[in-house]
């Protein structure tokens, strides 16, 4: 007999808006249903009422932790359009700033990993060491988590000999830590027992399935965006595409550890090879890119990254596509989640096989607020947001 | 194979079917095909020249027309554009060729209101559940509200 339990949208297991319907026999999980509409802000229709400038700050939001990925896809596109290219300062000031987000990243992840299997001390370790990587992007960019560092033609602040010793300094810290958290995931047997064989996805699925990121990797596909489309300063610094072939959750977890050793190494590199010069340049406030399209492709932490535009000559975008890793994942998580033949799925490691794929909603479902009966949609300025959330805490104070 | 060879070997295969292609810059291809053939040269872009996958589909509300994008491949990246009519926003699906990417298809159903014709689950995906029919937010003549300054 199969019964029907729903997960979401508000679940303590995973804090973001999202539902799965799971059908389940006895302990088993036999079938998946995902919905991901609750958090649809119309972003790709707010792309179209902002000029080029102004979408930097909205492509920033589409995804908080992502946020050096999204500005440099889009700035890279707009850049396509106008055909202009960036010095060579700056491909490499954006690298080092879009690897250490992937530090921060996959950090962040592996502490959310270890709390799912209930192995609160890791989590608590790696956060700490997380704090380094926010205390170098705030000394470079200026900000902690949102960086606000890429714009058209290049990159807002340069750094200091002060600041690449300071890199350096964290830098070995973080190496020397990410070994100890690796050693601690290979020999713990609290992280094996709860991760070795647990939500499959064999190499010809993730492929079918068009998997992207850690999650393809760890299913032994040799495929990276910055390998294989390189951008930036990708093509000139270099770093091996980690892979393992256990295509289980143990092995998403090692790609990205091995991932944040990749990522030191060409952050060190790019500081020993950085080149000088100017780190961007001028562009007018109002660019007027010529009609035509565009594709700009990304590896962000979670996986490739796709932006589309296109324009029609004048000074906001006349579309704009974003294809975030979360959704072209959401089929092969599907999968992970349901038993089939010797594959047995049951509903304690649903919490760590959807965390596997490293999920984040708020890219997935992208909109505004939108008011449902009068089939309208509007943004609120800040002065609305600040007045509403006072309201909001006088009445609930 | 580079860009070239791929616009090559398409022209070869299907002919005059392929209505425009370009190569604005490096791994970048841009095709545009006729509504009939545009599932078999997806199909023959992932299976026969083994590009196996799909990155996204997009749909372009181009005025007078809407568009169908697929972006193919994992080095190079194959856009393959579709014209359709407005009054009849009907297309072939490639759910069966291409398991993946039934969510980019409902995707674009549901903010554009284009059917994709064999589609499995094609039903409301990102809007929520009670909004209204027939309203597509990514259309042109749909007008979101801008926002009003306070008194």
């Amino acid at each position: 007999m199969s019964f029907y339990i729903p997960i979401g949208p508000q679940h303590p297991v995973h804090p973001e808006p999202l539902l799965m319907k799971f059908k389940v026999e006895g302990e088993q999980v036999i079938d998946v249903e995902i919905n991901v509409s609750y958090t649809h802000r119309g972003i790709e229709k707010g792309f179209e009422y902002r000029d080029y400038m102004k979408g930097i700050f909205l492509a920033e939001r589409i995804c908080g932790i992502c946020n050096a990925a999204h500005t440099l896809c889009y700035t890279q596109n707009i850049e396509q359009l106008l055909g202009k290219e960036i010095p060579p300062r700056a491909k490499y000031l954006r690298l080092i700033v879009e690897e250490l987000s992937r530090i921060h990243s996959h950090l962040l992840w592996l502490g959310l990993a270890a709390h799912q299997i209930g192995f609160e001390t890791l989590f608590m370790y790696v956060w700490r060491d997380r704090e380094k990587v926010l205390d170098l992007l705030e000394t470079i960019t200026g900000n902690r988590v949102v960086t606000a560092y890429n714009t058209i033609g290049g990159v807002r602040r340069d750094i200091t000999p002060e600041i690449e010793q300071k890199i350096r300094k964290s830098l070995d810290y973080l190496e020397e830590r990410t070994k100890y958290f690796k050693k601690v995931v290979m020999e713990e047997p609290t992280v094996l027992v709860r991760t070795q064989n647990v939500g499959i996805l064999k190499p010809r699925e993730a492929i079918e399935l068009f998997a992207v990121g850690p999650v393809l990797r760890a299913s032994g596909i040799k495929h990276d965006i910055r390998a294989d489309d390189p951008y930036i300063a990708h093509d000139e610094v270099p770093f091996n595409v980690v892979t393992y072939d256990t295509c289980d959750v143990y092995a998403r977890i090692l790609v990205r550890v091995d991932e944040i050793l990749e990522c030191i190494n060409m952050v060190r590199y790019s500081l020993d090879h950085l080149p000088s010069g100017e780190y961007r340049i001028r562009m007018p406030v109002i660019v007027r890119p010529p009609p035509g399209e565009s594709v700009s492709r990304v590896e962000a932490p979670r996986g490739e990254l796709l932006h589309y535009v296109r324009s029609d000559g004048s000074d906001k975008p006349y579309r704009y596509k974003v294809r975030t890793p979360t959704l072209a994942n959401i089929p092969s998580t599907a999968r992970m989640l349901t038993s089939r033949g010797d594959y047995i799925v049951y509903i304690a490691d649903i919490p760590i096989i959807f965390g596997s794929i490293d999920p984040c909603l708020c890219c997935t479902g992208r909109v505004m607020f939108i008011d449902i009966e009068k089939s309208k949609s509007w943004v609120w300025t800040y002065n609305e947001l600040v007045r509403y959330s006072l309201k909001r805490f006088e009445r609930h104070d | 194979m580079n860009e070239e060879e791929i616009i090559n070997i398409l022209k070869e295969k299907f002919g005059d079917k392929i209505v425009e292609c370009k190569i604005p810059m490096k791994r970048r291809v841009f095709v545009e095909v006729s509504k009939e053939c545009y599932k078999d040269v997806v199909k023959f872009l992932l299976h026969d020249l083994d590009m196996k996958h799909v990155e996204a589909i997009t749909g372009v509300d181009a005025k007078d027309h809407f568009e169908v994008i697929a972006h193919i491949g994992y080095g190079i990246s194959v856009s393959v554009k579709v014209k359709i009519s407005k009054d009849e926003p009907v297309i072939d699906s490639i759910c069966d060729i291409a398991r993946g990417v039934e969510l980019y298809e409902r995707e674009a159903y549901d903010l554009l209101g284009i059917v994709f014709k064999g589609n499995p689950n094609l039903k409301r995906f990102i809007l929520p559940e009670d909004w209204p029919e027939g309203v597509y937010p990514l259309r042109k003549d749909y007008e979101a509200e801008h926002p009003k300054p306070l008194r």
